[in-house]
């Protein structure tokens, strides 16, 4: 039976991420305003929270929607993601920074992503010369998405960079279009930018990965990942899990039914919850399709007629009209917009 | 603000309310029937509005002359406006001239607004003064960054775009300014040192300025540098003595001092600004990359 956290569930300890966004509103001194702005946030001060309180995704999203409504700048989402990683998360942070190299870094903020970044799950591929951080939305909140891809983008491009000592040449691919501040993610990010991209990722190449930091300590990273394994593991969210188990049984042409029974409730029961998270099986099954078709154009070099058959269908006209479906692009227009980069 | 103003907002009120009491004592009140609607209506919203003005204009002014000026101005015209209104309620006799005196408020209050819009018009003088090189041709105070109180990326882009407009063919150059390591201070120092030093940085640029010369805050720690009738070599030559300048600044941070250098990249400004602006990011991400490795000979 799968285990599973949902929006309303009580999980981000109050010290950890919702402290920063405390800080920075401070700092702008949003707190000259009164508690008016910490409404539906379930804290009631500025001053730092008490260690045991702790906040519910909902309360979180919340609280991030009326800091940057009040701040009003487009520049807020990047500069929250400036202090975001590696964070006082405890273990998990203190193992982020004594991080030999990337890969090691990335695998800690994917296998740790329930108390490193709790609101959007990053996930690392490596295949075809290429390797790629891409983002799915934890617990639903599509109306700030691309708010809080800006704020984890620049979490991770931040971190790196200080902890390699050097900016990584990360191409990034955005799932909205062109922004009025592009000059934002010009500074914050880099360059190389691409919008329209229907994926959320970072990509770089893979000999970036084994590349030492000079910060880096095996000794301390082993002693710190140590501590994390000690720590209460985090179930992940219900999206989340929901994805990594549809990915998993993508071929195999998962059903509502089925993906009930695997997380030990009913059909019903399972809808229910999804619509918490504003989203529906069918959305959620569409979503790992076009992702695993993106990813077999990509880094395998599929053609239509093999994605099709990887993902059991019974020809590639039905598939393009589903991709179509999913992406609002045929196959063709988007495998072109990948492989221009 | 308007705490500042509390006895001219009081005298105003006091006003209204004796109005009101005048005409209520000394006149008849008209039956129902006869009350003219579009009268009403009319004189009232003159009142109305003039209200607000004066609210709008005390709420946004420190004291001094032009804020008398056209507060009192629009005062006078709600007063004047509102007894022309009462007058529709009630029915003074014809003799009485007092009531005369009072809409003679409303011309005499224009007068005042006036004078109060000459004076302010040298008021605005001085202060386009404090604005030079923060703002050129046109303006926008939604643009103005809350930290360095200086114009963002949208008013450079169309800063350029105008440019190209107005002067065809002239050369105008176009130079970016990067902190190197910004991302180290506000990692060690926290983002409440990192905004002093990009206020610090602000100021330093802009006293080494032409007047002619336009400097906004990009993003980030990224300041852009618009500058007409310059071609690409003098902006050049400027931009490293803007380089030399802050790189000889010293600036405090709590823990000691702090020093502070910048990289630049400049081009003509001939080209879409989304593209030039675009171009000149990535030539100084590049320097940024060969000044890490210690490579840079600029």
């Amino acid at each position: 039976m799968i285990a599973y956290r949902q929006i309303g569930d009580s999980c981000i300890p109050a010290q950890h991420q919702p402290a920063l966004v405390l800080d920075y509103a401070c700092s702008r001194e949003l707190d000259h305003d009164g508690a008016q702005l910490l409404r539906g946030t379930g804290l009631r001060s500025w001053e730092m929270p008490a260690a045991a309180h702790t906040l519910t995704p909902n309360e979180y999203l919340q609280l991030l929607s009326n800091v940057m409504r009040a701040l009003d700048s487009p520049d807020s989402s990047f500069m929250l993601g400036q202090q975001m990683l590696p964070g006082h998360y405890g273990a998990l942070s203190h193992a982020l920074l004594q991080a030999q190299n990337l890969r090691q870094a990335l695998d800690i903020l994917c296998a740790g992503h329930a108390r490193l970044c709790p609101l959007l799950t990053p996930r690392l591929r490596e295949e075809g010369g290429i390797a790629v951080l891409y983002w799915t939305d934890s617990f639903g909140a599509p109306s700030q998405l691309p708010a809080l891809v800006e704020m984890h983008m620049t979490a991770v491009t931040a971190m790196c960079r200080w902890l390699s000592g050097e900016r990584l040449p990360w191409r990034y691919c955005i799932n909205r279009s062109a922004p009025a501040h592009v000059e934002q993610h010009e500074v914050h990010l880099g360059s190389d930018l691409r919008f329209n991209c229907h994926l959320d990722a970072m990509l770089i190449e893979p000999s970036w990965l084994d590349r030492p930091w000079p910060r880096g300590n095996a000794m301390a990273a082993s002693v710190a990942l140590q501590g994390v394994a000690a720590e209460a593991a985090l179930t992940p969210s219900l999206l989340t899990a929901m994805y990594d188990y549809l990915l998993e049984n993508i071929r195999l042409g998962p059903t509502l039914e089925g993906s009930a029974a695997a997380f030990g409730i009913s059909p019903a029961t399972l809808k229910r919850h999804l619509a918490r998270h504003g989203s529906h099986f069918q959305a959620e099954l569409d979503q790992v399709r076009a992702h695993v078709a993106m990813h077999l154009f990509h880094m395998r070099g599929y053609d239509n007629e093999a994605v099709a058959q990887y993902l059991g269908f019974h020809d590639a006209t039905n598939f393009r009209r589903s991709f179509k479906r999913w992406t609002g692009l045929v196959p063709s227009l988007l495998r072109d917009a990948l492989s221009h980069s | 603000m308007l705490q500042l103003h509390r006895f001219t907002l009081i005298v105003s009120g006091l006003a209204l309310i004796a109005c009101v009491f005048l005409y209520s004592t000394l006149g008849v009140a008209k039956p129902f029937v006869n009350w003219k609607w579009t009268d009403i209506v009319a004189e009232g919203g003159t009142a109305v509005m003039a209200g607000i003005w004066v609210l709008f204009t005390l709420s946004s002014r420190p004291g001094g002359l032009v804020t008398r000026l056209l507060a009192g101005g629009l005062s006078m015209i709600m007063i004047g406006s509102f007894a022309d209104c009462l007058d529709e309620f009630f029915a003074i006799s014809k003799t009485a001239r007092w009531d005369h005196w009072i809409e003679a408020l409303v011309p005499l209050g224009m007068l005042c607004v006036t004078c109060g819009m000459y004076y302010w018009r040298h008021e605005q003088f001085r202060l386009n003064e404090h604005l030079q090189k923060r703002e050129r041709l046109f303006r926008d105070h939604r643009a103005f960054d809350r930290i360095t109180q200086l114009a963002n990326a949208d008013y450079l882009r169309n800063g350029i775009r105008e440019e190209q407009a107005r002067r065809p063919g002239q050369p105008c150059a176009l130079v970016l300014l990067d902190i190197d390591g910004f991302h180290l201070i506000n990692r060690e120092f926290g983002q409440r040192e990192g905004d002093r030093v990009l206020q610090a940085v602000g100021h330093m640029l802009l006293l080494n300025l032409r007047n002619d010369d336009l400097l906004c805050r990009y993003a980030g720690d990224r300041f852009a540098l618009l500058m007409p009738e310059t071609t690409a070599a003098e902006a050049d030559a400027l931009a490293r003595h803007l380089v030399a300048m802050v790189g000889q600044m010293r600036h405090h941070a709590q823990s000691g001092r702090l020093h502070i250098s910048l990289r630049h990249a400049s081009a003509n400004a001939d080209a879409a600004p989304e593209v030039l602006l675009a171009q000149l990011s990535r030539e100084l991400a590049v320097k940024a990359g060969n000044k890490a490795v210690g490579t840079d000979v600029a």
